[in-house]
């Protein structure tokens, strides 16, 4: 299903928590929406989740308007979406089994039907035979998969995941990410992932859009945001995943100072020995780093290129002919 | 008269009176009081701010009725006894004896069970409501199937708290004619100089608020360990 947002906003006071945000979010993806915490991002979920009602604006399931509906339709078009939870938020009062089968008792389905799908929801996120496990006993990433296999309990046609692995440890959000992307697949979901992990948005999503102070600031393949990011706050979400940034480097006093962004074939060639040899420019690397993208590798570089001013824009000329993607830092006043 | 010639068998029947008495009083008025105080607890839950967990927040209401619930709890249980005479009178056609002192009790639990059961129900995990309301549950579905049953070790605690909160209030409802332990502990205890009546009604009320204790304490843990 797809999702379409016009001009959504939404006040807390004199807070704009989502100020103007239109977003088209393609029926079938892994769409990742990331944001610091206060970027509004929680509050955006909630609002296309219809969870809240914006202040303004519009929300589109296809072509039917969600954000304006009645209690009663409020709740049936909730019956169609899934959606999984930080803290998984799963009812202690019930066993695994029995909080898969949730959702579909409030809609008052057969019980031998109901029993049925519990069993193939267990066995698809991986917990054959553990339906009468109390939730306590179950651990972060298997309460996730509860959590999963409860959301997709309906069969919904879009699933909401709230920084569904921000309490995770990294290989169980790996497997939590890689059991998204396949029933993702299997299920031909529309997944909207809200995240403060870029590694998140890296691993599992096929779009993002980024959100900073309630706005959306970029928006974008995963690949092209990786390659040549625009905004300062998409470039902070990068630099601390590689750990390569100009606030760890130390720049020397000559010659330009420049960020290289890498990607794809680009990364298999010599450049900087090639580049180096044609404009006789010297380079000082301050950091690099590579990683891998949805199968495609993007490496990233912070370099000082000399030996003067003249030869580090030849270089740079030469660098972007090849495809690289460059930024030249400002020099601070001494 | 000797301290220990009172104990005999006269005294014996008689505190096996008074003690079955208060169990009556006591049972029905936990019954009552409850199926007064759960509605109201839960409304003022559901009523509540959104901050505070409600999940049809409506101010005007939750004032108004929390207001009512205070002024309920802060009226002495001997004069709200006296007040509530005359309907102990209309409804079971007495104002005194066991049957006629169950309407007072329950009345005067009531408001008291139904903080006991919207702190309870506070306690419900936010998110675990969100997530409910999230998979399109109705209002009610939401009370029956996730707050009451979420809350539930909780709520034992509470009903325990209310069952010895009224051993003690039943005690008190004999210094105006309500039968039971009180009844005998003032009658014959105090009025008549017999200590061996009061301590046996002492110690009777000190094993049944033990043994309340115990048993909710027990169902309790139970519930919770199967979490």
């Amino acid at each position: 299903m797809e999702i379409r947002l016009r001009n959504l906003r939404r006040n807390y006071g004199s807070l704009h928590a989502v100020d103007d945000v239109s977003l088209d979010i393609p029926s079938n993806t892994v769409y990742g929406i990331i944001g610091k915490s206060g970027a509004g991002k929680s509050t955006l979920v909630r609002l296309v989740s219809m969870l809240e009602k914006p202040d303004n604006g519009e929300v589109y399931y296809d072509d039917k308007r969600v954000d304006n509906l009645s209690k009663k339709e409020l709740i049936e078009e909730r019956r169609h979406i899934g959606m999984i939870f930080q803290n998984f938020n799963l009812f202690s009062s019930r066993s695994a089994a029995d909080n898969i089968a949730y959702p579909m008792e409030i809609c008052h389905m057969d019980k031998d039907h109901i029993r049925k799908r519990t069993e193939e929801l267990l066995s698809l996120v991986g917990l054959e035979g553990r339906g009468k496990a109390p939730i306590s006993t179950l651990s972060g990433g298997q309460k996730q998969r509860v959590a999963i296999a409860r959301a997709l309990a309906i069969n919904p046609s879009i699933l909401f995941c709230d920084e569904a692995t921000s309490a995770l440890d990294p290989q169980t959000t790996r497997a939590i990410l890689a059991l998204i992307k396949e029933i993702q697949k299997k299920m031909n979901l529309t997944v909207v992932m809200i995240t403060h992990q870029m590694e998140v948005v890296r691993d599992a999503c096929d779009r993002v859009a980024v959100l900073d102070s309630g706005h959306i600031v970029e928006e974008g393949l995963v690949s092209d945001i990786f390659s040549s990011p625009k905004s300062d706050v998409t470039k902070d979400f990068l630099s601390s995943l590689t750990n390569v940034r100009e606030s760890i480097v130390r720049w020397s006093r000559d010659g330009g100072h420049f960020t290289l962004r890498f990607r794809g074939s680009s990364t298999d060639e010599p450049i900087i020995s090639t580049v180096s040899s044609e404009t006789g420019a010297v380079f000082n690397i301050r950091a690099a780093g590579v990683q891998n993208v949805n199968g495609e590798e993007m490496g990233v570089m912070i370099t000082d290129i000399g030996p003067d001013e003249e030869t580090a824009l030849k270089a740079a000329a030469l660098l972007r002919k090849m495809g690289v993607v460059i930024e030249e830092e400002k020099k601070e006043a001494e | 008269m000797d301290f220990l010639s009172q104990f005999d068998a006269r005294m014996f029947s008689l505190v096996a009176e008074s003690t079955w008495q208060t169990v009556v009083m006591v049972f029905l008025s936990t019954i009552f009081s409850m199926i007064l105080g759960l509605p109201i607890g839960v409304l003022l839950h559901v009523t509540s701010s959104e901050e505070q967990g409600g999940i049809i927040p409506h101010p005007v209401f939750y004032n108004v009725l929390s207001r009512i619930v205070n002024i309920l709890r802060s009226f002495p249980f001997i004069i709200l006894m006296i007040v509530l005479m005359p309907l102990s009178r209309l409804i079971i056609g007495t104002s005194i004896g066991t049957m006629a002192t169950v309407i007072p009790l329950s009345i005067a639990a009531a408001p008291f069970v139904a903080r006991i059961i919207e702190s309870s129900l506070k306690e419900v995990d936010p998110g675990v409501v969100q997530a409910a309301k999230a998979m399109g549950s109705t209002n009610w579905q939401i009370i029956l199937k996730v707050l009451i049953p979420e809350a539930l070790p909780s709520l034992v605690s509470g009903v325990t708290l209310t069952i010895i909160n009224l051993i003690g209030y039943s005690a008190m409802a004999g210094a105006i004619g309500g039968g039971g332990l009180g009844d005998l502990a003032i009658r014959y205890g105090y009025q008549r100089f017999s200590p061996a009546y009061m301590v046996s009604a002492v110690v009777v009320i000190i094993v049944m608020v033990e043994l309340i204790q115990f048993i909710g304490d027990r169902i309790s843990a139970h519930l919770i360990s199967k979490r």
